[in-house]
């Protein structure tokens, strides 16, 4: 295949502005997909991808296209995820294209997202070509959109496409514009071998597959090959293009996007963002830009019954195997018993891992507040990682307590430029700019703890400015702040799951929050049960279960006995199904509705 | 035979040559020991001169009365027959009668203040010797069922009241519901709670026989008619079961476990899985000495909750 015929494009747009109809419309319109066989949303494989509307996977597809000049053209289109939790395989993705579709909703604008992933494919030198999109709804502006093209983005937008995704207007200028503007693919495939992996999912016969664009040189079916991050050599086994479905070639060369199956049994060998080289001649260096992705939000799954848990395991590692970056090691609760400590890349990530374990793999579990990952320096110097309380060391041994901050970047309409920023106040963020986007939108950045943004804060955002913000965040790294581990007693006894970390300032308020809830919740017993909140041994708030009273009901004769004791094995069954915290049954409820506190104190 | 309960509810709805027959067919039919407890259960409306003559010459010594209350608006409520007046002609007559006499009396009614129920302890408390009080559930497929009626917790007040202003009238709570003056218990309720043989006869009654349990069918028609055992359900427990079964019911009574007794019919192994479980619990809800225990006043207000942790 010559290489001035390819084209590999992505399309860079905020959730709801389109971007999976487009993509549908140029599968069509390419005659890539039998219209038979189309449905919507066709690159969205998994079902809560349909669902919900976003794309965790990309998935590539090839197109062939006769373009108007009667060259036959090859456009690898690559998805991209479409969440700020899933940045760095964006990243990836966009490394291995040449342009991009910038598309933008006529009636709504710039949003945050498409702004940080349109810079971070300008840095990547990508061909940008904007496209406007929605041109058929009523309330479409489409100059206004074009104007924030050039304003927000710094693109030329005078020749922005306007088009209609849903009535298919503006699909053939497309398609020609992107055999125009968008760069052949450079590399020299005479060189070694240098193929990027942008991706990767787990098949159950052929083992991890892994969508790589090559870069230079050449990739043959049966060549041995070695991934440079790793080490790990093997042979190529099959290799192929997406047509969509995956087809088998002999060899990709450079400039060209397929996938690799090698055999490989775990995902964590051939990591997203590393390279594969030739292993008998392999190129002097890996291609830039790979790192190794690290969780930044934390949370236990425990199986609801306990005898669920070598289930959940399995679960986890089967959908580690189509999502490296779920990090999970065993961990036991004194009060939930065996679980996992997880790690994700923010809370949508969370939540959908969640929820796949619940419906793919019919596992009930429960899960603990999400935390972030705490450095802590010690006295002595050394400096830990903490990504759960139970990790802290005792307050006597602790320098200083850091904790991620991120800068959140927030598009808003002005009338509710005030709310939002006394939202951003409330969560200990530190004002960094604001400035006028439009004479109606503003963008406002803050640097912002990462604990108080995953909490609830996309929810809020949303509720205080019905919808009409946007936001995008990018770590900036570690900072020194005043936090303290507040723990939690039932009768003298600290039940971990209930431990948590926060400001110094609010430890009173979350205390006595978290103890009034448990009060509520934990039946009384027959004696009295205090709770408390203690930071080290100083204890904060307290209240306490007063015992139970009275529990008894008279008459026992003759037939009584068999009814009554059928109502006192029914009452021991009750219990069983409670955590037995020392000498105290604590329901399931306390450790779940533990976890709404923090939203319900706003209610 | 050591006791002898007639019971149902209302024995007094038989007339007296029923009574009569009634009579001839237990004296032909059993074998009573000297000192034979016979206790009779009747409502205050339907108990008359007639019953109370043929009582006192064959063996009937005790007759408990459905007193429930002394309110008439109480008693209205519970869809009551009889009222205060007759309550008290009734306890009169078997007192007259030589009869040691047995009330009832129902606590957690709406409206049913400490006041009122102060009032029928007092009332109940001055003619007789034993009492039992009942706290009201409205059970489904009652004619209550449905009805707000007081909480555990609620009721609370009004138990501690009766274990307190009964003992302070000279009654001892021998057992969660019963308080008797002058070891009146009632020897009969004793054999249910000490998990004794019983034989049950009539349609519905229950009975036990060395771990078998059994009710007999309902309806007086297919009572009559059936053939052979007129059971319509039985359980059999198992040794441990029985022996569960066992140390509850004897909590229920102020005499408590023997443990000396208990060892020797269930042997070693549950008798300390059982006494491990009750030494877990606070010590201030039992009464240890000369190797039995016992519920105190406040383990007896939380029985359900300790009896659960030996089933």
């Amino acid at each position: 295949m010559k290489r001035e015929r390819i084209r590999n494009f992505c399309i860079i747009a905020h959730v709801d502005h389109g971007k999976s109809t487009l993509a549908d419309r140029l599968l069509e319109f390419t005659g890539t997909v039998d219209p038979r066989t189309m449905r919507a949303q066709y690159l969205d494989t998994l079902e809560l991808e349909r669902e919900r509307g976003i794309t965790i996977k990309s998935v590539p597809v090839r197109m062939n296209y006769r373009a108007y000049d009667g060259t036959e053209y090859i456009l690898n289109l690559i998805d991209t995820p479409g969440h700020v939790d899933f940045s760095y395989e964006v990243s990836r993705s966009l490394a291995a294209c040449e342009g991009a579709l910038l598309v933008v909703d006529a009636a709504q604008g710039v949003e945050a997202q498409t702004v940080a992933n349109a810079y971070m494919a300008a840095e990547q030198g990508l061909e940008l070509i904007p496209v406007v999109n929605k041109i058929d709804l009523p309330s479409a502006q489409p100059e206004e959109a074009k104007r924030e093209l050039e304003e927000v983005i710094g693109v030329d937008a005078h020749e922005a496409i306007l088009a209609s995704a849903k009535e298919g207007k503006g699909i053939d200028e497309i398609l020609e514009r992107i055999v125009r503007d968008i760069p052949v693919p450079q590399g020299d495939p005479e060189a070694p071998l240098q193929a990027l992996i942008f991706d990767s999912v787990y098949d159950n016969y052929r083992g991890v597959i892994c969508y790589i664009r090559v870069v230079n040189g050449r990739l043959k079916a049966g060549q041995s090959i070695r991934f440079m991050a790793t080490g790990r050599e093997c042979q190529a086994e099959e290799i192929g293009v997406f047509k969509p479905g995956m087809t088998p070639v002999n060899e990709l060369e450079a400039g060209e996007v397929g996938y690799l199956a090698a055999s490989i049994k775990t995902i964590h060998e051939a990591q997203v963002g590393d390279t594969v080289t030739d292993g008998v001649r392999p190129a002097g260096e890996a291609l830039p830009g790979y790192k190794k992705i690290k969780p930044v939000v934390f949370c236990g799954f425990y199986p609801v019954v306990n005898e669920d848990y070598p289930q959940l395991r399995d679960a986890l590692e089967k959908l580690q195997l189509n999502d490296s970056a779920i990090q999970f090691e065993p961990e036991t609760s004194s009060a939930l018993g065996f679980g996992f400590r997880c790690g994700f890349l923010g809370l949508l990530h969370m939540d959908i891992a969640r929820e796949r374990l619940m419906r793919e793999f019919n596992v009930e579990l429960v899960a603990t507040a999400p935390n972030v990952v705490y450095q802590i320096v010690r006295t002595d110097g050394e400096i830990l990682e903490a990504n759960r309380p139970s990790d802290f060391p005792d307050a006597g041994q602790i320098e200083e307590i850091r904790e991620p901050y991120i800068r959140l970047t927030v598009f808003v309409p002005s009338e509710f430029v005030g709310k939002v920023m006394q939202l951003c106040q409330d969560k200990r963020g530190i004002f960094h700019s604001m400035d006028y986007i439009t004479p109606e939108r503003l963008r406002l950045s803050y640097i912002l703890p990462l604990a108080e943004f995953i909490v609830d804060f996309h929810d809020k955002l949303k509720s205080t400015t019905r919808g009409y913000a946007s936001l995008d965040y990018e770590h900036v790294g570690f900072r020194a702040s005043e936090l303290v581990k507040v723990d939690v007693l039932v009768n003298q006894e600290p039940v971990d799951a209930f431990s948590f970390i926060c400001h110094k300032d609010a430890a009173y308020h979350m205390g006595q929050a978290v103890v009034r809830k448990l009060k509520e919740l934990i039946p009384r017993q027959l004696f009295e049960v205090p709770i408390q909140a203690a930071i080290g041994k100083k204890v904060i708030v307290r209240q306490n279960v007063k015992p139970l009273r009275k529990d008894v009901l008279a008459k026992c004769y003759g037939g009584d006995i068999t009814r009554k004791r059928k109502l006192l094995e029914k009452q021991k069954e009750g219990k069983k199904k409670m955590k037995q915290i020392g000498r105290v049954s604590i329901p399931q409820e306390a450790f779940l509705a533990y976890l709404n506190i923090g939203k319900e104190e706003e209610d | 035979m050591d006791t002898l309960y007639i019971g149902g509810g209302t024995p007094t709805f038989l007339n007296p040559a029923d009574w009569e027959s009634l009579i001839e067919i237990l004296e032909n039919g059993l074998s009573f020991s000297r000192g034979v407890e016979v206790s009779v259960e009747a409502n205050p409306d339907s108990l008359n001169a007639d019953h109370m003559r043929l009582w006192r010459s064959w063996r009937v010594k005790r007759v408990s009365l459905g007193i429930q209350s002394f309110s008439t608006e109480i008693l209205r409520w519970l869809g009551r027959p009889h009222d205060e007046k007759q309550a008290a002609e009734a306890l009169n007559h078997c007192a007259e009668n030589g009869f040691s006499s047995s009330g009832d009396l129902i606590f957690g009614i709406p409206g049913q203040d400490l006041r009122l129920w102060h009032n029928d302890l007092r009332i109940l408390s001055g003619y007789v010797n034993h009492l039992s009080i009942y706290q009201l559930t409205a059970e489904p497929g009652t004619p209550l069922a449905g009805e707000r009626v007081a909480s555990q917790s609620e009721a609370y007040p009004l138990y501690r009241f009766a274990q307190w202003y009964l003992g302070s009238r000279g009654f001892l709570q021998y057992e969660v519901a019963s308080f008797a003056r002058n070891e009146s218990w009632c020897r009969h309720n004793l054999s249910y709670w000490k998990q004794g043989n019983v034989l049950g006869l009539g349609p519905s009654a229950w009975g036990y026989l060395d771990g078998l349990r059994y009710r007999n069918v309902a309806p007086l028609m297919r009572y009559l008619r059936r053939e052979g055992l007129p059971w319509e359900w039985t359980e059999s427990l198992l040794q441990e079961d029985r022996a569960r079964e066992a140390a509850i019911l004897a909590l229920r009574t102020r005499w408590g476990i023997r443990w000396k007794t208990f060892r020797r019919r269930f042997g070693e192994d549950i008798s300390r899985e059982l006494g491990k479980a009750l030494s877990e619990l606070p010590p201030d809800l039992f009464v240890k000495r000369n190797g039995r225990i016992s519920l105190s006043g406040k383990g007896f207000r939380l029985g359900n909750s300790i009896w659960e942790r030996l089933v």
